[in-house]
């Protein structure tokens, strides 16, 4: 199992077309894959779990990856955080 | 372009609007290749040069009176100068009788004159209803018509995917079937109307029984006669990449005939509840056209909790901004 840190840099945070996204490329992979924010643990392949956590813009999420291909889950996951989804 | 006889007209509709034949049988031969109806009040006042000849001719009283005010002499010409623009028929409302000279040249010409009892808006209605249906642009695809909650839903999907199952079920649960296997769909009045592709009865294919009829099994009131298409779920194999709807909030459309469908794609796998998830997806497009969507309403509520943590985080910030000037003086 492995974690990251990462931070939400699209202004408009984790609303329903970036948790699509992320819903989509995760479910690609085989691995487990968790998101937290705040104490709140959901599964990162349930769309309605991404978009509860109403992640809003520089707030702080983990990332937890488990599974054979997590290394790889966990970079796709992150460089879309980064680019900011496409957005803004 | 699509045509029928006046034959097959005066054949469909002879019950339904009174019709009589006033001319010779061998009348009825002429082409009918217009879905629309005119009355030629300006023609027989002699103006022809625009004159919708190609459409099925109704004289009402209006017609019938002004033509009365003439002797035979003047009405031979005149008639003669509109029968010659190759008219399909003529049908005149209220039981009203021409005068004696049209009825020889309609004859001799070879045009049908047609006499219904029915008021002239009444036989303007239900032509223009029957000519419609009979123009309409029409097509025939492999699919299942089910009506579920009043919606008519059509099925498609590979063959051997479960269609006529799914309906099965869903007539099972008190739903109705239009048509199994082949559908009809015509464009009338903006929608798209479906119907079985034969009329031969209710008939299904079930795999591993064979057919049954429906309408004898479940009843009457288990089957429909035509209905309005409102959406279609295409049935597809469950598929590991593909991109199912998970939220709700992008429409998928198909067109059929120029109509937009709204279309839902259900993956199916083995011991998957299919029409309990067609029932609720009709139930969901209800909702949709009462004004209540889910799907934007779940996002608007993730939209706000998005804002509203947005918004205490900025007051946050500008209170210590005192305290964030140190920091960037740090760094």
């Amino acid at each position: 199992m492995i974690t990251k840190q990462i931070t939400v840099e699209n202004k408009l945070g984790l609303h329903a077309r970036p948790s699509a996204l992320l819903v989509k490329t995760a479910t690609k992979f085989r691995s487990d894959f968790f998101i937290e924010k705040d104490g709140m643990r959901v599964n990162g392949k349930s769309i309605m779990g991404v978009m509860m956590l109403a992640a809003e813009m520089s707030s702080q999420l983990l990332l937890v990856a488990d599974g054979v291909d997590e290394t790889y889950l966990l970079e796709e996951i992150s460089a879309m955080f980064k680019a900011r989804f496409d957005e803004d | 372009m699509k045509e029928i006889t006046v034959r097959d007209f005066f054949d469909a509709k002879k019950k339904d609007l009174a019709l009589s034949l006033v001319t010779e049988p061998a009348t009825l031969n002429k082409k009918i290749t217009s879905p629309h109806v005119n009355r030629p009040g300006l023609a027989l006042a002699g103006y022809t040069e625009v004159f919708a000849a190609e459409r099925l001719q109704v004289f009402g009283e209006t017609e019938v009176r002004y033509l009365q005010t003439f002797d035979e002499e003047s009405l031979f010409p005149r008639m003669k100068e509109v029968f010659t623009n190759d008219i399909p028929c003529i049908i005149v409302a209220k039981g009203l009788t021409l005068p004696p000279i049209i009825e020889y040249l309609a004859n001799d010409m070879n045009i049908a004159i047609l006499s219904s009892r029915l008021s002239t808006i009444h036989v303007f209605q239900l032509l223009t209803k029957y000519l419609h249906e009979v123009f309409a642009l029409e097509k025939t695809i492999h699919a299942t018509l089910v009506d579920v909650f009043g919606l008519g839903v059509l099925l498609t999907g590979k063959s051997g995917i479960g269609k006529s199952e799914c309906a099965l079920d869903l007539i099972h649960r008190g739903h109705s079937l239009i048509g199994d296997d082949m559908i009809n769909m015509r464009f009338i009045n903006d929608h798209l109307l479906g119907k079985p592709g034969k009329e031969f009865g209710y008939f299904m294919e079930i795999r591993g029984v064979g057919l049954i009829n429906v309408e004898k099994m479940f009843g009457i009131e288990r089957v429909r006669h035509q209905k309005n298409i409102d959406m279609q779920i295409e049935l597809m194999p469950w598929q590991e990449n593909m991109d199912y709807e998970r939220i709700g909030l992008s429409d998928n459309y198909v067109e059929h005939l120029g109509v937009r469908v709204p279309v839902i794609y259900l993956p199916v796998s083995p011991g998957k509840n299919v029409s309990v998830i067609v029932e609720v997806a009709a139930m969901n497009l209800i909702l949709r056209h009462e004004g209540y969507d889910a799907a934007e309403d779940w996002n608007r509520k993730v939209h706000d909790e998005i804002k509203r943590k947005t918004k205490l985080k900025n007051i946050d910030a500008s209170a210590d901004e005192d305290d964030n000037k140190a920091d960037y003086r740090r760094e």
